[in-house]
């Protein structure tokens, strides 16, 4: 496949790297010689410089030739111009573009095939704000993650000492467990993902991820000694689109909302738009406002402003001040993974988030959806298993799978399975498997194969 | 640094440059000639050396390298070429000492075309296909080669280009880096072949033919007699010969575009322009030059000079006559296009019509700047500026290229080599340019010379090859520490 990215940021770096390491030929357009540099000092990718929105340009990329143009410039205006001009070029092109402008956003008709043409239309902000909305139902986890349209979800959180079943080979833990049906997919530790067996011994400070159906998240949750009760009191720093668009959606659940800003104006436009949450002119990061305003009640502080230092120092007061739980957003991927470790309990990434959409969609068709998990060394995938697919009508013990690689959960209709080595796969099941990043392109080799054969 | 990575992947480059002997090998069983045996027992050692080092070593994780480790495995990945390569002259008896196999494996491989080898006319076939084939080889790159064939290098191998192709100006043809490397391998396969049919029709021996090929589009510059193109005694086979060396001395990138039918950027590219400019320029003097003093007949001279100025100037090395004997102004200009070399991105070596081009650009900006002090200012080449980054690096080659130069004639000097022999001897394999005046000059070879100074020009070769910075960043001490 051959793909243009425009916009050589974090998301188009990423997102070409991805790429290109799974065997697409992409060719990476930006205004900026300095990020090109870096780009192609790292990644097997070609440089063109030049705006993404110059035909021009565009042509020297061979749009002609290309499948997919993946628009992710600063510039919504750029993303969106780039898009149309590849949609003259050729219908049949795949059009992918960042939007962040709410406004825009809203309307999303203007973009569908009959208007602008553009087949995925991606705001970060919303993602994460979704992402982050998902988390706080589960106070408990780091992460969730939904599939099949919300009916399963992965939970992801770090295990503590008090927890029973710290010591325990995870064949013994679900007989400790009770009833609630689960699978502990993946384990990272020390930073490094391994793949579990029935005989790995949980350890306090794991990182698992936890599939299960969703109605169950919480039980297990309670059974790992997590809190689950959903929030009362937030504390938000930072007053962009993206804490109004989360305001709004915390202030129809009936939580308290604190707000922290520290423009004048803005506060007065959020004072505007918001019902009952309380406004507050001044830093996020003081400690005096901060006490004054009784930090130590509050159940979240998330911090969403533009400054991901900030956000991350803001969190770590809160916390310290006696906040039960702080979420930052951060964007740049090397930050990312730290987070857990210092103390923070939860991490927005938009850019992440959109990388995670933009993966989903290009394997669409073969593959439900993907979403790369912390690090992104590892990815969950859901599809479809077929008829002339090998996984189909056999026990799950009896496959041969890609080194790396593990079934999370199989949907039959509506009924939720947590497989294990005697499990059947049927045809028309959607299955949600779990992959080290080194074994995806074999995982998407395995389940292609006999798709194209299909096909 | 990791030791086992850059062992293991020497280790298969090693294995694939045993590989290639195979065509010497076969052509020598199909003729019978008596040093199948070498090559055998060359190809034995050099394969079971590097595949053992690749088993012992490799690992089954992807393979990322650095930029340290680029240079470094480049570096050593020409020094061990050149050793492996000598391996032949030594076993089959043509060069006993490992000196001289060396030398003659390293001129072969950097292109520069240097001998120390006499009687070739009488030499085995195998021994002189070699020969050739270590400058075709050479002359797009081992390493390019190795990334376009090995499957091994494919995430890693952007480093090694960059190493081994250190232009001023990067184009990478396609999204991948195999990619590119196959493109330019493919349109340098199809250039040869073009030459080599239209020197058969030259009436040249096959054989011939295929080795003056080889040497021509690598701008190497062996040849298979004693007496160079000069043997021929053919203004058709000379007329042939000039063209493809000034083909060779293009930027492949540019034959590309030509292949694919854009004619437009061919023509605007200013480096192209400024290159063809110096050898008209060149070939006009020169002709002058002789005319009346050498050759009495103006489309004689013209014929020889063209010849030699492109020779010299794309750094082949080829010879039609002694220069030595013609007049001062010729012998001068032909010292001074040492300096010149083909256009960035083609086979040629020395310092490069691009780089020239963009100091004397400079010189022009800094003038003009003189008289409009207020006046906004810039390089350009084509529509394109130029940063400063990449004109300090321009000046950064420039003067390591002129301390190379200086710091290997005077350790000559020292070795009792007379000034003319040393100072163009130096600047000659550094330019991979193969001949040079005094005791190298055409009628002769570089066997006279002591046993040290074929170590030192054979450093000047490869460095000269890699274009300087990928060697001496090796000799700094940053680079090893940690």
């Amino acid at each position: 496949m051959r793909i243009i990215v425009i916009g050589a940021g974090e998301v188009g770096y990423n997102i070409s790297d991805i790429l290109s390491k799974e065997g697409s030929d992409v060719v990476i357009i930006d205004r900026n010689e300095e990020r090109l540099k870096n780009v192609s000092e790292n990644i097997d990718v070609q440089t063109l410089h030049g705006s993404g929105s110059s035909p021009e340009i565009l042509k020297k990329a061979r749009l002609d030739q290309s499948d997919m143009i993946v628009a992710v410039t600063d510039s919504d205006e750029t993303n969106i111009v780039a898009c149309l001009l590849a949609a003259v070029q050729s219908r049949s092109i795949l059009k992918i573009a960042r939007i962040r402008n709410p406004d825009l956003n809203r309307d999303s008709k203007i973009f569908d095939r009959n208007h602008l043409g553009i087949d995925l239309c991606i705001n970060p902000e919303r993602e994460a704000v979704a992402n982050i909305i998902n988390l706080m139902e589960y106070p408990g986890a780091s992460e969730i993650i939904d599939f099949a349209e919300g009916r399963i979800k992965l939970a992801a959180f770090f295990v503590d000492g008090r927890c029973e079943a710290v010591g325990k080979e995870l064949r013994d833990v679900k007989n400790v467990c009770g009833t609630a049906d689960f699978l502990i997919a993946s384990i990272t530790r020390n930073t490094e993902p391994i793949v579990p067996t029935g005989k790995t011994i949980i350890r306090e400070n794991d990182y698992l991820f936890v599939l299960s159906e969703s109605k169950n998240v919480r039980n297990i949750l309670q059974f790992f000694g997590k809190d689950v009760a959903p929030p009362q009191r937030v504390f938000i720093m930072g007053g962009g689109s993206t804490a109004l668009m989360l305001s709004e959606i915390l202030e129809k659940k009936g939580v308290l909302l604190k707000i922290i800003e520290k423009r004048q104006d803005r506060c007065d436009t959020l004072a505007s738009m918001l019902d009952k949450a309380v406004i507050l002119h001044g830093d996020g990061t003081s400690q005096d406002l901060l006490k004054e305003e009784n930090i130590q009640e509050a159940d979240y502080f998330i911090a969403v402003t533009n400054d991901e230092e900030a956000n991350i120092l803001g969190s770590l007061l809160a916390k310290q001040l006696g906040a039960k739980k702080a979420i930052s957003l951060i964007n740049r991927v090397d930050y990312t993974h730290l987070v857990p470790y210092v103390g923070i309990d939860g991490v927005m990434n938009p850019r992440q988030s959109t990388i995670g959409k933009i993966l989903h969609f290009i394997r669409k068709g073969k593959i439900l959806s993907a979403t790369p998990l912390r690090d992104e060394k590892a990815e969950a995938v859901e599809f479809i298993a077929l008829e002339t697919s090998e996984i189909t009508n056999r026990p799950l013990k009896e496959i041969r799978f890609p080194k790396g690689a593990i079934v999370g959960t199989i949907l039959r209709n509506d009924e939720v399975i947590i497989p294990w080595g005697n499990s059947v796969i049927l045809p028309g099941d959607r299955v949600i498997l779990f992959a080290l990043r080194s074994a995806i392109p074999q995982v998407q080799k395995f389940l292609t194969v006999k798709l194209d054969y299909f096909g | 640094m990791k030791a086992g990575k850059i062992l293991s992947i020497l280790g298969a480059f090693l294995f694939f440059i045993g590989l290639l002997m195979i065509l010497p090998l076969s052509w020598s069983l199909f003729c019978g000639d008596p040093d199948v045996e070498a090559f055998g027992i060359a190809i034995l050692a050099v394969c079971a050396f590097g595949g053992i080092l690749y088993f012992v070593t490799r690992s089954a994780e992807e393979i990322t390298l650095s930029h340290r480790e680029g240079f470094l495995i480049v570096a050593a990945a020409w020094f061990l070429a050149a050793a492996a390569g000598s391996l032949p002259y030594m076993i089959a008896g043509v060069l006993p000492g490992f000196t001289d196999a060396f030398f003659e494996s390293a001129s072969g491989f950097t292109t520069t075309g240097a001998t120390v080898l006499t009687g070739l006319d009488g030499m085995p076939h195998g021994i002189l296909l070699w020969r050739s084939m270590t400058q075709w080889l050479g002359g797009m790159g081992i390493i390019i080669l190795s990334i376009a064939i090995l499957p091994l290098l494919g995430v890693g191998g952007m480093q090694l280009y960059k190493a081994e192709m250190p232009s001023p100006v990067k184009d990478k043809l396609t999204p991948r880096i195999t990619e590119t490397a196959r493109t330019l391998w493919i349109v340098y396969v199809i250039l040869s072949t073009a030459e080599f049919i239209l020197l058969l029709f030259g009436g040249l021996e096959p054989f011939e033919a295929l080795c003056h090929t080889f040497t021509t589009m690598a701008t190497g510059g062996f040849s298979t007699h004693d007496a160079s193109v000069a043997y021929f005694q053919s203004p058709y086979v000379q007329t042939v010969i000039t063209l493809f060396m000034i083909v060779a001395g293009v930027n492949f990138t540019l034959h590309h575009s030509l292949l694919l039918g854009d004619f437009k950027t061919v023509l605007r590219n200013s480096e192209l322009r400024f290159y063809l400019g110096v050898l008209l320029a060149g070939t006009l003097l020169v002709t002058y030059d002789l005319w009346h003093t050498v050759f009495d007949r103006i489309l004689v001279s013209f014929r020889y000079a063209a010849f030699q100025v492109v020779s010299i100037t794309t750094t082949t090395g080829f010879v039609t006559d002694n220069y030595e004997r013609w007049p001062g102004l010729s012998r001068f200009l032909l010292l001074l296009l040492f300096f010149v070399g083909g256009s960035a991105g083609s086979t040629g070596g020395s310092i490069k019509c691009l780089r020239i081009l963009l100091i004397l650009k400079h010189s022009a900006v800094e003038l003009y700047r003189l008289v409009h002090p207020h006046a906004v200012t810039a390089v350009k080449l084509g529509k394109q500026i130029v940063a400063p980054e990449t004109m300090a690096s321009v000046w950064g080659f420039f003067i390591l290229y002129l301390g190379l130069t200086v710091t290997a004639t005077v350790l000559l000097l020292l070795l009792g080599l007379d000034p003319l022999t040393s100072f163009s001897a130096t600047a000659s394999t550094i330019a991979n340019v193969g001949p040079a005046f005094g005791l190298a000059n055409p009628s002769s070879t570089y066997a006279g010379f002591p046993c040290p100074a074929k170590w030192i020009l054979s450093f000047c070769m490869i460095a000269g090859r890699l274009e300087i910075y990928t060697i001496m960043v090796l000799l700094t001490p940053e680079f090893w520490k940690k």
